[in-house]
């Protein structure tokens, strides 16, 4: 697929913002805080619906507005598609696909694939397992465009139960109603970890046969999902039964907590290299390493799923490769894959890179195009 | 932000603003609209909504909205006593009573359990439903509640506490989760109506 076009109004710190795109690779350069970032945030909320950078919809209006809007033009194997948002925290979100206004993110999710690789990401291997969480949910709200709306069930069930075991001390306990509560949490914690546990194994060997690559035929990587509830033969069945059983062993340490301690909202991707735990024997290289594998291994299934090229986002993240990295990352790109590439410094990029890429220079809030020369010399 | 309105006139766009649905722009345009009407229009639409408030009340024994200590639908010797069909909101009994489909009686819990609102089974109408669903002439309770995460949580609770007493089914949902009872339409409610199964517990 072929972004042609973002038209940015009131999004983060653009007023008024219309860019072109005119090349497969587009190098958008600037200083920090300009809105690099903003651009490619704006074309990461098209893909998911959300931003990785916020939750609240109030953080991507520019100031003093009331409502953003973010436009774009496509074509999707030949055919032209148009998507438009609008963002109003006070009167909800309007989607719209072709000039129709949709009423379900199902019907909007899966319009636009992309995959985005940025600094954050760096941060999969060694970081917090919200992180691991949150990567795979992104996924999945592109490629199975109900899980957006699974995950919401999930967390309003997930709230609710928690706001009930904050009350379990000041009312009356309520044996049934918490058992309804439960079984909220368990029917849509299993839709999730069903839905999470498959794209685990859809990413394990395209994974495993990128790092296996870039560590030089060296190390066998591994990737499991680490639920808190027992997997068993994985069917819809075996897990509504351990997740049962599981909250029934956790529920005196749940009362006392006050807070849900079993669920998908507390599960983990586990990374192994060589049988070892990449989490804490893997060296700064080959966390990298790892991370460009996940990443290459997530842009093949998006394709795969999609039967479309799905756009790259490439987030200030190019100048943390080392050269040899960035040479097989260009390699797979090819002219294959558009993307778009953040970065403060032209000077890491080279040649290949630059080749026939568009380069755009953002300014407070500005973008122009600048010819390649002229970026060099700003440099 | 008020002061470009004469004092008056702030306070009806005030007032108006804090219905549901209505945004300032809305809230100002009515007001607007209002002040410019025949003062014996203002008089009767003053009238009609303190009259709707002071005469409304809720029905004694299935708690829809009523004039009467009973309601017509209870009052009514048509209505098929073996049915009960259990709604969240008076709403709920409009929209299935458009399609007439259904001949049985209600019951309106007045709300959805929500712990993060403080909304606990002791705040809705769960006991005298009980009381009137295992009396001998009810042989079926009809769950006919939105699916949402609270809906389906308040429908699972009423339904097990319903269970000793009598048959209870809930009705066949095509709609989206989330979705609004009272914008379905009527040829869907009537399909759930018609398509109603039992309940599955765990
Ligand atoms: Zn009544």
């Amino acid at each position: 697929m072929f972004l042609k076009s973002l038209h940015l109004r009131h999004f983060r710190n653009y007023s008024e913002q219309l860019v072109t795109f005119a090349a497969p690779k587009t190098i958008v350069v600037g200083d920090n805080a300009q809105g690099k970032s903003n651009l490619l945030e704006a074309v990461e909320w098209l893909a998911t619906l959300q931003s990785h950078r916020t939750h609240r919809d109030r953080d991507l209006i520019q100031q003093g507005q009331e409502s953003a809007q973010i436009e774009a033009t496509l074509e999707r194997q030949g055919v032209p598609l148009d998507l438009a948002v609008s963002l109003r925290p006070l009167a909800g979100r309007v989607l719209r696909v072709n000039g129709c206004t949709v009423k379900r993110t199902a019907e909007f999710l899966g319009q636009l694939n992309a995959v985005e690789f940025s600094c954050l990401d760096l941060e999969l291997v060694r970081g917090t397992p919200t992180i691991r969480r949150n990567w795979l949910d992104r996924i999945l709200v592109q490629l199975e465009p109900l899980y957006s709306q699974v995950l919401q069930t999930y967390q309003k069930a997930l709230r609710q139960r928690n706001a009930l075991l904050k009350q379990a001390g000041s009312q009356g306990w309520d044996e049934a109603l918490w058992q309804a509560w439960n079984q909220q949490l368990v029917i849509n914690g299993t839709r999730i970890i069903r839905r999470r546990q498959r794209l685990i194994e859809r990413l394990a060997p395209l994974a495993q046969d990128w790092h296996w690559v870039l560590s030089g035929a060296r190390e066998t990587l591994t990737l499991t999902y680490e639920s808190h509830v027992p997997l068993g033969d994985g069917t819809s069945e075996a897990i509504v039964a351990a997740f049962n059983e599981a909250l029934a062993a956790r529920r005196a340490i749940e009362l006392l907590q006050k807070t849900s301690l079993v669920g998908p909202h507390r599960d983990d991707v586990g990374f192994c290299l060589n049988e070892q735990s990449a989490r804490h024997f893997a060296s700064q290289g080959q966390q990298r390493t790892l991370v460009l594998a996940l990443k290459l291994a997530e842009l093949a299934l998006v394709e795969s799923v999609v039967g479309d090229t799905p756009l790259l986002l490439l987030d200030d993240v190019l100048a943390e490769l080392d050269l040899q990295r960035q040479g097989i990352l260009l390699e797979v790109m090819g002219d294959r894959y558009q993307t778009l590439i953040t970065t403060t410094h032209l000077a890491p990029f080279g040649t290949p890179w630059r080749q026939q890429a568009q380069i755009l220079k953002v300014t407070a809030g500005t973008i122009a195009s600048v010819p390649d020369t002229a970026a060099q010399t700003s440099d | 932000m008020s002061s470009v309105y004469t004092r008056p006139l702030a306070r009806l766009i005030d007032q108006l603003q804090r219905l549901p649905g209505i945004g300032p722009k809305t809230a100002q345009r009515l007001a607007l609209y209002l002040i410019k009407r025949p003062e014996a229009d203002i008089q009767a639409l003053a009238q009609a909504l303190l009259e709707a408030k002071q005469q409304v009340g809720l029905c004694s024994v299935c708690f829809h909205l009523s004039a009467e200590p009973v309601c017509d639908i209870c009052a009514s010797p048509q209505r098929d006593n073996h049915l009960l069909c259990v709604v969240a909101d008076s709403r709920d009994v409009i929209a299935i009573e458009k399609t007439r489909e259904y001949h049985g009686k209600y019951h309106v819990l007045g709300g959805l359990i929500s712990p993060l609102e403080g909304i606990t089974p002791e705040h809705l109408h769960i006991q005298p439903l009980i009381q009137r669903a295992s009396q001998a002439q009810v042989k079926e309770v009809i769950l006919a509640i939105n699916p949402s995460i609270e809906g389906e949580t308040t429908t699972l609770y009423v339904g097990q506490l319903l269970r000793p007493f009598v048959k209870v089914t809930r009705i066949a949902f095509g709609l989206p989760v989330g979705g609004d009872l009272d914008y379905a339409d009527e040829m869907t409610l009537a399909r759930a109506l018609a398509g109603r199964r039992e309940i599955e517990w765990q």
